[in-house]
């Protein structure tokens, strides 16, 4: 049975999500020693190319999977620091992995994912067709809200679909076409799970299905581990070997930051430009 | 095995008990096993149970008029005609077969009283805003909605017996074992608390287990982060033909103590009548 990683990366006007994704597809063929494909389009290839990092990509990446990029309406506002901009996101064709993934089990993941560790290849042989990330771990313990815990505040778990981990199968195949179904009938679902219609979440999607597949209950045996996160208005600061240092937003206290670090733990930077800013250390990783 | 459920329910201008405890012994009949299905009524107005569509629900009909509202759960030792019987709240409703349950209690217990409810989302209810009075006074957190006990045991005797005289003498127990937080009302779960922990018996009666799982509808311990005067406010209640209950996006299987007496509706009553004459 063949294992593998799998990152999806469409490159927007702010951000370079083709680099990003060799840093975390680098980093996980690393410490998971595992191959690693990349499903992207002709744009970001093209940017790839003119930006000289496509070499690279082709040495990285066991396969590069080229599909059409889906048109969005989806924008979200992306911080970096106290500086924040409304940009375009494109994140509405996770469901179709099953079908593109060259591998029998895949793991999923974003490429803001940056991983230091091999912790994840425990969990291959669960007997569990897909699994997604248990819930978000802020790295000062102190800022989650309701809405990172739980779809809505009388609504269901929030599962983090930054990880997801799953064997093909027919109940595997069924999960991501819900997730499609989902997708498309967002305000629906929104209704039915009083959640927030305005961007598409896959977070949100994958926790719905996950629910509904598991009998309308929420199951926590078969779950990734949490996703230890640094939010967008914190900072990768300095990348040394493994150890990362982030300045992190003091709440309350705008450009206000404490100092904190990470070793050799995976990790959701979901400030895109601080790690673009560091990106000549972490290729160096790679 | 002489096995059943009890419910006792009196008279109340505001809210039609035996209405709820008929929808509760007919979701008893409609879900629980052949032998684990029996069910008694005590209630002071016996005559008003031959005006119900299926009075057959009930295996046992008690008159018994000598304490009115919950009061009367006090006496449940002394009222039930089975060897082994569970004492429940009226406003219940039984979801699925749970006869192992029982098979568990019978075998291994005297009395046996949980420790531990549930929210509409499977989660522990950890949280005291309706339970001062048991954590400031270190009180056992006995919920008694569902209290099973032996006939024959004098464990349980001394219990009731106990439970009993303070709820006849609440302001006395109040001022000596309650100070630190005296309840509004003392009621059944604050009595029986209060006599487990005078006989010093909290753990032998209500030792961890993971059954009986009892969903308990009260609106400000669902771990909702606004204040909330009704469940169905904010979520949801769903309850199928086939017998099945929604709340919110969650799918119940536990029995479930819905708190709103206004949820069990003439319609409701008919879907689980329908039910229950499918099977009969």
């Amino acid at each position: 049975m063949t294992k593998g990683i799998l990152i999806f990366a469409h490159n927007g006007p702010e951000v370079d999500y083709g680099t990003m994704s060799i840093i975390a597809g680098g980093l996980a063929k690393k410490h998971l020693d595992l191959p690693v494909s990349l499903v992207t389009d002709k744009w970001t290839i093209a940017w790839l190319k003119e930006s000289g990092m496509y070499s690279k990509a082709e040495s990285t990446f066991d396969k590069i999977i080229e599909i059409e990029k889906p048109r969005t309406k989806n924008t979200r506002k992306l911080h970096d620091g106290f500086y924040s901009q409304t940009i375009p996101f494109v994140n509405s064709n996770r469901f179709s992995v099953w079908d593109l993934s060259p591998y029998n089990q895949t793991l999923l993941i974003d490429s803001d994912y940056l991983i230091f560790s091999d912790r994840l290849n425990e969990y291959w042989n669960t007997d569990s067709s897909v699994m997604l990330g248990h819930s978000m771990n802020d790295i000062t313990g102190e800022r989650s809200g309701i809405l990172d815990r739980r779809v809505s505040e009388t609504g269901v778990h929030m599962f983090w679909a930054t990880t997801v981990m799953f064997t093909k199968n027919e109940e595997s195949r069924f999960f991501f076409k819900l997730v499609d179904f989902i997708k498309d009938n967002y305000r629906y679902y929104a209704d039915l799970f009083r959640f927030d219609p305005r961007q598409y979440r896959n977070d949100i999607a994958f926790s719905v299905a996950k629910h509904i597949m598991n009998g309308f209950e929420t199951e926590f045996v078969y779950t990734l581990p949490p996703i230890l996160t640094v939010f967008d208005k914190d900072m990768l600061h300095e990348v040394n070997g493994n150890r990362l240092t982030f300045l992190i937003d003091k709440p309350l206290n705008c450009g206000d930051f404490w100092a904190a670090t990470t070793t050799g733990v995976d990790v959701h930077i979901m400030n895109k430009q601080s790690i673009m800013r560091n990106k000549e250390k972490l290729l160096e990783l790679v | 095995m002489n096995f059943g459920y009890l419910i006792v329910v009196s008279s109340n201008s505001e809210v039609d008990y035996l209405k709820l405890a008929y929808a509760l012994a007919l979701s008893i009949k409609n879900t629980q096993r052949p032998g684990y299905d029996k069910v008694a009524l005590v209630i002071d107005n016996p005559k008003l149970v031959n005006k119900l569509k299926s009075p057959w629900v009930f295996d046992h009909v008690i008159a018994w008029d000598k304490e009115t509202f919950w009061d009367g759960r006090s006496w449940m030792d002394q009222l039930s005609p089975f060897d082994n019987t569970v004492c429940l709240d009226a406003d219940m409703l039984f979801l699925r077969d749970h006869s192992h349950w029982i098979d568990y209690f019978v075998e291994n217990s005297e009395l046996y009283i949980p420790s531990k409810a549930f929210t509409y989302r499977g989660e522990v209810i950890t949280n005291d805003h309706y339970r001062k009075t048991f954590t400031k006074n270190n009180l056992p957190n006995l919920y008694s909605m569902f209290t099973f006990f032996k006939k024959e045991s004098k464990t349980a005797l001394e219990f009731f017996e106990l439970g009993r005289y303070i709820i006849k003498n609440p302001i006395e127990f109040s001022n000596l074992f309650l100070s630190k937080q005296k309840p509004k009302v003392l009621g059944t779960d604050e009595a029986f608390a209060l006599s487990a922990k005078i006989l010093d018996i909290g753990d032998d009666i209500s030792y961890n287990l993971d059954f009986p799982n009892l969903v308990h509808m009260k609106p400000m311990i669902q771990n909702w982060p606004w204040i909330a005067d009704k469940v169905t406010e904010h979520a949801g209640f769903y309850f199928s033909t086939s017998g099945s209950l929604k709340i919110g996006n969650y799918q119940q299987y536990s029995v479930i103590h819905y708190v709103e007496k206004d949820l069990i509706n003439d319609e409701i009553v008919s879907m689980l009548e329908e039910i229950a004459w499918d099977k009969n």
